[in-house]
């Protein structure tokens, strides 16, 4: 990975933890506000429900009086009063009158208990009706629940209870309204509330008994364990229901008691709150929050890739004026413009590189003078040798001419043949700083090593076993399967043949010489390697220096052409060697020699400003 | 001269009928036919009778126009109107505003019509209210069932509070003026004997009491019953029966279905007219009435019977708990105060229209 794609991929993390994270808290304070602003409105709603509770108790109340203050009413009371009053006439009033009061219940009950007239359950007259006489001040009473038996079986009333007494003779008026989905559906809610009622009148849980202003709730079973729990500690309490597995389809219900005149549990009122607007917002300002951060993230991408591009431009063209150099182009610049830490690291890269051309230079120039010198050396040893014969033969030439004139001939021949010889010498020391002085550039074609190697070894096979030098072994192990390399085998071959003379020169006492072929990844490996005298550290450092020889009569150059060869072929040599044990040269050739780049290399910004 | 006569709404199927062809309500009979059999059909030919029909308008009005041939001389009042379908509240209403001469009221609003000024003629109690368990029903075959439903049921408060105090408490079978042995039979409600017996049946039923939708009077017994019943921890409840299958129990030419779900009911309440002052004649009538529907205990009772006999029947079919006399209720018809010369009809009597007049100095209309 680029360092402009980590720097990237970084930016973007941070910028996806911060808007992750922004996203987050916005979702959870949006929640947190629609949870208490759902409370409030539910505190609130509760609040008027039990306002409107507590008139509709007021009115049932009211009525109750009115209909005991009524002049019928007191004239009943007051015929009730007298001895062997006849009750009968009275059985039909209060239907009538219940209606004219819309009220589903009203019992007219005499000072015993006795009814005198039922609206809701006419038949019920003569019975007695005990709790209305039981001591209880119905006048500050007020208005409360209670469960009544009806022709349809038990029901749950807002009751009221009013007495109009003569004498000592009391008439209750006992009137009330039902609590049912009459009731329910007279509740003003707004449109996403409702109010169930369940009618506590079973041992059991009835689901038939929870019922809303249609009538019976659908899957009341739900709301059994919320039943349950108000029957066993009727409190005011919270639940939720999950109608199916979207979140919108959740109802809150606000659990409210509806307690007896014994604080017994008649009723429970489930005042339900659609979560579904709350989530529809929720969800609709999470989308919001999320195209927000999409725009965001679509903007933060693009604006981390310009600033990693800005970043990573200066470093990644340090990077490859680094690489330039490394591939030996030193004169490399990079050009970055600013101050900052990238744009001293360019100008410190800058003057590394002018460092390095300059001690290049100056070890060109250094090595150049060496190199001279070491010439100079050598064209005087190599030339000092057959001058020194050439001086004493024509020393001789010219003392035989003055003191023997008569061997000067004999003299002449023989030292004519001197020069001669020396010269030739000389001529050849000559053509041998010719060639290396003239080697060629290779010029490259497919190239079996293998073959190269196998042809040199037997074109010195003769030699190896020459009658009067000791004998060496040669001992091929040649890889199977090496490809072939980009090569020029008129080279190849010559230093092989320049490795394996300086082997057989490093034997003088025989031994074993030891060709052997290896494939790499991506370049093919020839190591030479005798058993001879081996050599020391320092002539190990200086061996393919060109002129350096450890033998007697030696030029220096053969290693020095082998190293050449084989650097004209993008490859390397190396030698390890041990004293009295031998000497072996790895060289490393590859399939396919690289091209040189000698100029020198400006790195630009492409575009500064951008 | 004419009368206005309002009727009580008149069965559907009669009401619609032809008169002169199918025959039709006995009162409307009485006014068309000579002269009735002893059973109380009539006989003769339609026209003979005492008034002619004028106009017919099926199931709402008819005109009968007094017969200037009739046997035993012209009627006084020369035509009769009556509008059939009226309910008891229109004709109460009719009577107060002086738009009927005529019109028959309910027993339970006797009292009220007559608070209101109406002129009220009431006969001696000639019709049985009486609650039948119906035959084929698994849970009122036990006797005790019965016996328990039959002892809970306070028919002193039916008859004060209900029919307000217009009509009797009904022990046999025959009113007292009729058989003399009514006051054999006992009325009282026994609720705490009733509560014991109930007690005693394991599993106590569920049961069901039937009356006729159409009539206010059952429904307000029924719904009595049912609470006397509840008191008494037996479990009742009360269901109207359309007025089609009505005919299943007043009419007695048909059995209830059984297992029809639609008018199931496990006992029903039944309006039984004395067809005769004669115990023998109106108990046979009975018998024939009630067999179907329930299982009437004896023999069938020759119209010549004894009083002895008459007994013993009453007796034996009382006894056997499938039919529970309630009350006694008398017919009760509003005058205007021109009628004249009317006269209570006796049980199985026709309305003596032919015989009343109207006094024109007396305001009406």
């Amino acid at each position: 990975m680029t360092f402009r794609s980590k720097l990237f991929v970084n930016f973007m993390l941070a910028l996806l933890l911060s808007v992750g994270l922004v996203t987050a808290c916005v979702t959870v304070v949006t929640r947190h506000a629609f949870d208490e602003l759902n409370r409030e409105h539910t505190d609130a709603l509760v609040s008027q429900f039990q306002k409107e509770f507590d008139r509709r108790g007021h009115d049932v109340l009211n009525r109750v009086q009115g209909i005991a203050d009524a002049e019928p009413t007191v004239r009943m009371a007051i015929d009730l009063s007298r001895p062997n009053a006849d009750i009968s006439v009275y059985v039909n009033d209060a239907r009538g009158v219940a209606q004219s009061h819309q009220l589903n219940f009203l019992d007219f009950v005499g000072t015993d208990g006795s009814i005198i007239s039922s609206a809701e359950w006419s038949a019920r007259f003569g019975y007695k009706m005990e709790w209305v006489t039981q001591k209880e001040d119905w006048a500050t009473r007020g208005s409360f629940l209670m469960k009544l038996d009806t022709q349809e079986g038990p029901a749950l009333a807002l009751m009221a209870v009013a007495t109009v007494r003569v004498g000592d003779k009391d008439l209750y008026v006992v009137g009330g309204e039902r609590l049912g989905k009459e009731f329910l559906a007279s509740l003003v809610l707004p449109s996403n509330m409702r109010a169930l009622l369940y009618l506590n009148l079973d041992p059991k849980f009835e689901p038939a008994n929870l019922i809303d202003s249609g009538g019976p709730v659908n899957e009341a079973e739900r709301f059994e364990q919320v039943i349950e729990r108000e029957r066993t500690q009727p409190v005011v309490q919270t639940a939720k229901i999950d109608w199916t597995f979207d979140a919108a389809s959740a109802e809150i219900f606000h659990v409210i008691p509806q307690l007896g005149r014994q604080n017994e549990l008649l009723g429970v009122l489930l005042i339900g709150d659609s979560q579904r607007s709350v989530v529809t917002l929720e969800r609709h300002i999470l989308w919001l929050a999320v195209g927000v951060a999409a725009i965001g993230i679509l903007f933060g991408l693009m604006l981390s890739w310009w600033v990693a591009a800005r970043v990573t431009r200066p470093v990644q063209k340090l990077a490859a004026g680094a690489r330039e150099v490394s591939e030996g182009n030193w004169n490399t610049r990079v050009v970055v413009r600013g101050r900052d830490e990238v744009g001293q690291l360019a100008q410190s890269f800058n003057q590394m590189t002018q460092q390095l051309v300059d001690q290049r230079e100056r070890l060109i120039q250094a090595e150049r003078v060496a190199a001279w010198r070491e010439v100079a050396r050598r064209l005087a040893h190599e030339l000092k040798n057959p001058l020194f014969p050439l001086q004493t033969t024509v020393e001789n030439l010219q003392r035989a001419s003055s003191q023997n004139p008569e061997q000067f001939e004999e003299v002449f021949r023989e030292s004519t043949g001197i020069l001669l010889s020396e010269i030739e010498n000389l001529k050849a020391i000559v053509g041998r700083f010719s060639d290396f002085a003239k080697m060629p550039q290779p010029e490259l074609g497919p190239v079996d090593l293998n073959t190269i190697v196998r042809n040199v070894e037997k074109l010195f096979e003769a030699q190896f076993s020459a009658v009067g030098r000791p004998p060496i072994t040669p001992e091929l192990h040649l890889a199977e399967g090496l490809p072939t390399i980009q090569a020029d085998a008129t080279l190849l071959r010559r230093a092989v043949e320049n490795l394996i003379l300086n082997a057989m020169d490093a034997m003088p006492a025989g031994g074993v010489l030891m060709l052997r072929t290896t494939n790499g990844d991506g370049d093919v490996h020839l190591e030479v390697s005798d058993t001879g005298t081996g050599l020391t550290p320092e002539e190990t450092e200086r061996i393919f220096t060109p002129y350096y020889t450890t033998k007697q009569h030696g030029t220096g150059l053969g290693l020095a052409i082998v190293q050449a060869i084989v650097a004209d072929h993008g490859g390397r040599i190396s030698v390890e060697s041990e004293t009295g044990l031998g000497t072996a040269f790895h060289v490393e050739l590859p399939t396919r020699p690289p091209h040189h780049q000698a100029a020198p290399v400006v790195i630009e910004e492409e575009n500064e400003e951008a | 001269m004419e009368i206005g006569a309002i009727v009580h709404s008149l069965d559907p199927a009669v009401a619609a009928a032809n008169p002169e062809e199918a025959g039709a309500k006995a009162e409307l009979d009485a006014l068309l036919y000579d002269q009735h059999s002893e059973d109380g059909t009539f006989v003769g030919t339609a026209g003979s009778g005492a008034f002619r029909v004028s106009a017919w308008e099926a199931g709402k009005s008819a005109v009968f126009a007094a017969n200037e041939d009739y046997r035993e001389g012209r009627p006084f009042v020369d035509s009769i109107e009556i509008q059939m379908g009226r309910s008891a509240h229109d004709r109460m209403l009719d009577l107060e505003l002086n738009k009927a001469d005529f019109a028959q009221i309910p027993a339970e609003l006797a009292r009220q019509a007559a608070d209101r000024g109406v002129r009220v003629s009431a006969s001696r109690p000639n019709e049985l209210l009486a609650l039948v368990f119906l035959m084929g029903r698994g849970a009122t075959e036990n006797a005790r069932v019965r016996e328990a439903i039959a002892r809970c049921i306070n028919r002193a408060a039916i008859v004060n509070f209900i029919l307000q105090k217009e009509g009797e408490p009904a022990g046999g079978l025959l009113p007292q003026w009729s058989s003399g042995t009514a006051f054999l039979f006992s009325t009282e409600a026994d609720a705490r004997s009733a509560k014991e017996i109930w007690a005693q049946i394991s599993p106590s039923p569920k049961l069901v009491l039937g009356y006729d939708s159409a009539d206010a009077l059952e429904q307000s017994v029924a719904e009595r019953i049912v609470v006397d019943a509840k008191e008494a921890g037996i479990s009742l409840v009360s269901r109207a029966i359309p007025a089609s299958e009505k005919a299943n129990v007043h009419g007695g030419s048909e059995s209830p279905t059984p297992h029809n779900e639609a008018i199931h009911a496990d006992a029903r309440l039944v309006r039984l007219r004395m067809a005769s002052p004669l115990p023998s004649v109106s108990l046979a009538a009975f018998i024939d009435r009630l067999g179907p529907l329930a299982v009437i205990n004896g023999s069938p009772l020759p119209k010549s019977a004894s009083p002895e006999d008459v007994y013993d029947s009453e007796r034996s079919i009382i006894n056997g708990g499938s039919v529970v006399p309630l009350v006694w209720l008398p017919q009760v018809y509003g005058l205007s105060a021109r009628v004249r010369d009317w006269k209570q009809p006796a049980a199985g009597e026709s309305w003596p229209l032919a015989d009343v007049w109207l006094d024109s100095t007396t305001d009406a209309h």
